[in-house]
């Protein structure tokens, strides 16, 4: 039997199924933690790190991600502090500098209130968020993609750079990757990217809202598109 | 050797052993660690073997090569008992007049003792010499009693004897509180209790359990941990026998890197040589108490000596860290419940459970217990790995052990810890070594690198250092580690070639912060702490570099020029020869002149200059 868990997230008691995370358990209550790497039906690698929140104990709060820890009876989580805002808006910052040409990056950053960016632009094919690999390693288990190098050097390749066999071109890496919708203005030329600011912030990369919504004051702060949607 | 079924059969072994022993009356102790061994100790202790045998004293005298002294500077290092004369620097060529003279008749060469550089005082034993005088050597001086290869000199010495209290005189619980009350903390750089990691991973459900030894030692300049498991390997397997006993493991592994071939060698030998006696293996000594170590190569990544990413390395997987939400003595290595110590926290264990707790609570101060071993490196006279008790106060280590400054230079900093330490001011240096009051100050004791910098370090220079290794040690995984430090070793790099602006302080700041807090692993999570303890104690050579376009300290080549000294200057054309751009020109008994557009500043012309007119702006 699924035991279920008490969890106080942003003041509101939900209830949760133990072995979930505090990711999942959050966006199915319509409290939307903004967040990259994740996908719904596989396990989370916590690289993208933007899913963020302060996990309270004992009156004393960690920074964690809210993808890889599990609820617990009792768990007070914190998604929409001042503090978590700025790590996150920081992070996006990171995030969009490096990969501008897409537009679910410029999504995040809006939505994480990146206002202006303040390292020089690259212009990455790739965020190395990682969802790629954790489709074809864990729904087809292929393994035809994997992570190479280390550090800067780190990007996803084939095995020895060679498209295996078992690669049968299924193209579910490229329907998850963030980097495949370009902004609506078309490609940015390398040394001309900008914060484009014009999405309207929709749930790109999670499932669509759940119909449960229960209209979040942090929805308000990163410009939730039912909150846009309302106001207008 | 028959394998040993009870604990009397040691005893057994133990005393014939000695019996044997006594008959020798003169030891001969050369250093053969990695340090010695780079200076020729190898040659030296060929020489000194042939020597015995051709004066005939292969019998009474023993020849023993230990592990590490801890005084790598003088290496290679001999000692010779009785008298405990000390010898440093010692050639091939030596062997002759120290087995006829010191050896046969107990004559001290004077030649080869160690001099003070400072008051030219000789001195005769290791206890005289200053370096070794501020000390507290509890586990290095075990090194020089026993030959790494040697499980009998380890017997000898009362080696295992800890082994078999815990097994017949104490209970599981009985280990983990005295370890819990003698205040040991991890000394791999955390500094969590190891009495509370032993006794949760004990709590932890599962009959499966491991113990992991971690000598994956990457800092830049350290090397305790290869000192101690090259030195005496079976000390540190006696430490994690006791370990897996009372957490009721099964399973140990010895996770070391392969760029230490000597450890490796050794610990390999201490386990097969641990096994053929029956102390690893089924029922250890007549007891229920079954436990085997296998010894895991690393592949040189720095990132596998945090935790979760050595356990990815030993289970086969890339070496890359987790999340760890749930601690590892809960879910390690297989899943399974697992205590990781690094190595001299092992080593510190058999000591404790023999001489007690309240023994080793005695050193130390009120949170950190015990000693700790540092290697002593930077622009100090005596380099070296030091052990001293902990509370022990920075300037006791630097100056008293080290020797203070080379070259007259004032000294500046002092960077602990390794890439994840930071540095602190001269004006910190009565700081205690201590956990918690150096994590205050930015720093940390971390794994007990020491890295003393005077005014020819360029603060700004040495985060680029740091962040540029920790940039090629990152895994890559989350992007606070991968892009953050990149992004802060470009700002870095903008201040150090000149084009630095006021406003990427902050920047570099709050960037540091976010990495701090958000990065997946301790790796991460401790990257910024090179900048933020520079930013912190040294703002004022940033705001040089930033606002003047100067380095105070003339490293930054993008900020400096070399000129001569026209008065200083004697035209000896010593500096012409020497310019390998041709960038100096002048005849001779004129003053020179560098011409900046050719001048490379490669620093040949000021090294050569005998009459420092080669000026640095």
């Amino acid at each position: 039997m699924l035991q279920q868990v008490n969890v106080n997230i942003d003041g509101a008691n939900i209830r949760a199924t133990r072995g979930t995370t505090v990711l999942d358990a959050a966006i199915e209550y319509g409290i939307c933690i903004p967040h990259l790497c994740h996908v719904p039906y596989l396990s989370s690698i916590s690289a993208c790190r933007l899913c963020i929140v302060e996990h309270v104990v004992n009156g004393r709060s960690n920074v964690t991600a809210s993808c890889t820890l599990n609820v617990e009876e009792g768990m007070v989580i914190l998604t929409n502090t001042d503090k978590i805002r700025r790590l996150r808006r920081n992070l996006a910052e990171l995030l969009v500098a490096q990969a501008p040409n897409s537009r679910a990056i410029q999504d995040i950053a809006l939505r994480c209130g990146v206002k202006e960016v303040r390292y020089p632009f690259r212009n990455d094919d790739c965020v190395l968020c990682g969802r790629c690999v954790q489709m074809c390693t864990e729904v087809w288990k292929a393994r035809a993609i994997g992570f190479v190098g280390r550090g800067k050097e780190r990007h996803v390749d084939y095995p020895f750079g060679i498209r295996p066999d078992f690669c049968k071109q299924c193209g579910s890496c490229v329907q998850l990757c963030p980097m495949t919708i370009p902004p609506c203005d078309g490609p940015m030329k390398p040394g001309e990217e900008y914060l484009c600011r014009k999405c309207e912030s929709q749930l790109m990369l999670a499932d669509e809202t759940p119909d449960h919504c229960v209209w979040c004051k942090l929805g308000e702060s990163f410009g939730c598109g039912r909150y846009v949607g309302i106001k207008s | 050797m028959p394998r040993l079924n009870s604990f009397r059969e040691l005893e057994h072994l133990r005393e014939s052993l000695r019996g044997q022993r006594q008959a020798i009356t003169t030891t001969v102790m050369v250093c053969g660690g990695t340090g010695c061994q780079a200076s020729q100790s190898r040659a030296v202790i060929d020489a000194v073997r042939d020597e015995l045998s051709t004066q005939g004293l292969s019998q009474s005298v023993r020849l023993c090569v230990t592990g590490c002294h801890g005084f790598c500077e003088q290496g290679p290092v001999m000692i010779v008992e009785p008298g405990n004369v000390f010898y440093c620097s010692v050639s091939p060529d030596d062997a002759f007049e120290i087995v006829s003279q010191t050896v046969v008749r107990g004559e001290v060469i004077e030649r080869l003792l160690y001099t003070d550089p400072v008051s030219r005082e000789k001195f005769r034993t290791e206890s005289e010499i200053p370096f070794y005088r501020s000390q507290d050597r509890q586990l290095l001086s075990q090194n020089l009693m026993v030959d790494p290869c040697s499980i009998e000199d380890y017997i000898v010495v009362g080696g295992y004897s800890a082994l078999t209290k815990v097994l017949y005189n104490m209970a599981p619980e009985e280990i983990i509180s005295e370890i819990k009350s003698s205040g040991l903390r991890g000394r791999g750089g955390g500094g969590f209790s190891t009495g509370r990691k032993w006794s949760e991973c004990r709590e932890a459900p599962g009959d499966e359990k491991y113990v992991i030894c971690n000598a994956d030692e990457g800092d830049p300049g350290a090397y305790m941990d290869r000192c101690v498991l090259e030195g005496n390997p079976h000390l540190v397997l006696e430490g994690m026998m006791i370990g897996a006993w009372a957490i009721g493991a099964g399973k140990g592994y010895v996770y070391v890197r392969n760029e230490y071939p000597l450890a490796v060698e050794h610990s390999r030998l201490a386990v097969e040589q641990a096994r053929e006696l029956g102390l690893l293996g089924d029922n250890i000594l007549g007891s229920s108490f079954s436990f085997d170590v296998d010894i895991a190569r690393g592949g040189g990544a720095f990132v596998c000596g945090e935790s979760t990413a050595l356990m990815a390395s030993i289970e086969g997987k890339v070496g890359e860290p987790r999340a760890k939400d749930v601690h590892t003595v809960v879910d390690g290595l297989y899943h399974k419940p697992t205590t990781l110590n690094n190595v001299e926290t092992w080593a510190n264990v058999p000591s404790i459970i023999l001489d007690g707790s309240s023994w080793f609570a005695s050193k130390g101060t009120k949170e950190s217990k015990g000693t700790k071993i540092l290697a002593l490196t930077g622009r100090i006279k005596n380099t070296g790995l030091v052990e001293v008790a902990m509370g022990t106060p920075i300037s006791t280590v630097v100056f008293d052990i080290g020797g203070g400054a080379v070259d007259g230079n004032k000294i500046k900093a002092v960077q602990t810890g390794g890439p994840s330490g930071g540095c602190l001011p001269l004006d910190k240096f009565d700081l205690p070594v201590d956990f918690d009051v150096l994590y205050e100050a930015g720093s940390m004791v971390g794994s007990g690198g020491m890295v003393v910098m005077d005014e020819s370090s360029c603060m700004v220079d040495v985060a680029k250092y740091f962040l540029t290794f920790l940039q090629d040690e990152s895994c890559g995984k989350c992007l606070p580690c991968r892009v953050g430090i990149d992004r802060m070793l470009e700002i870095i790099t903008d201040i150090t070639e000149g084009r630095g602006r006021p406003e990427q302080l902050d920047l570099l700041e709050e960037l540091a912060d976010t990495v701090s807090q958000t990065a997946l692993c301790g790796l991460g999570k401790t990257a910024p702490n090179p900048v933020l303890s520079t930013l912190r104690y040294f703002r004022s050579e940033y705001e040089a570099h930033i606002n003047e376009k100067k380095c105070p300290a003339g490293v930054c080549k993008a900020l400096i020029t070399y000129w001569i000294d026209p008065d200083k200057c004697t035209g000896c054309g010593v500096c012409i020869k020497g310019c390998v751009h041709q960038a100096i020109t002048g005849g001779k008994k004129e003053a020179h002149v560098i011409d900046i557009r050719l001048c490379q500043k490669c620093g040949i012309c000021r090294s050569e200059c005998k009459f420092d007119a080669i000026l640095i702006t």
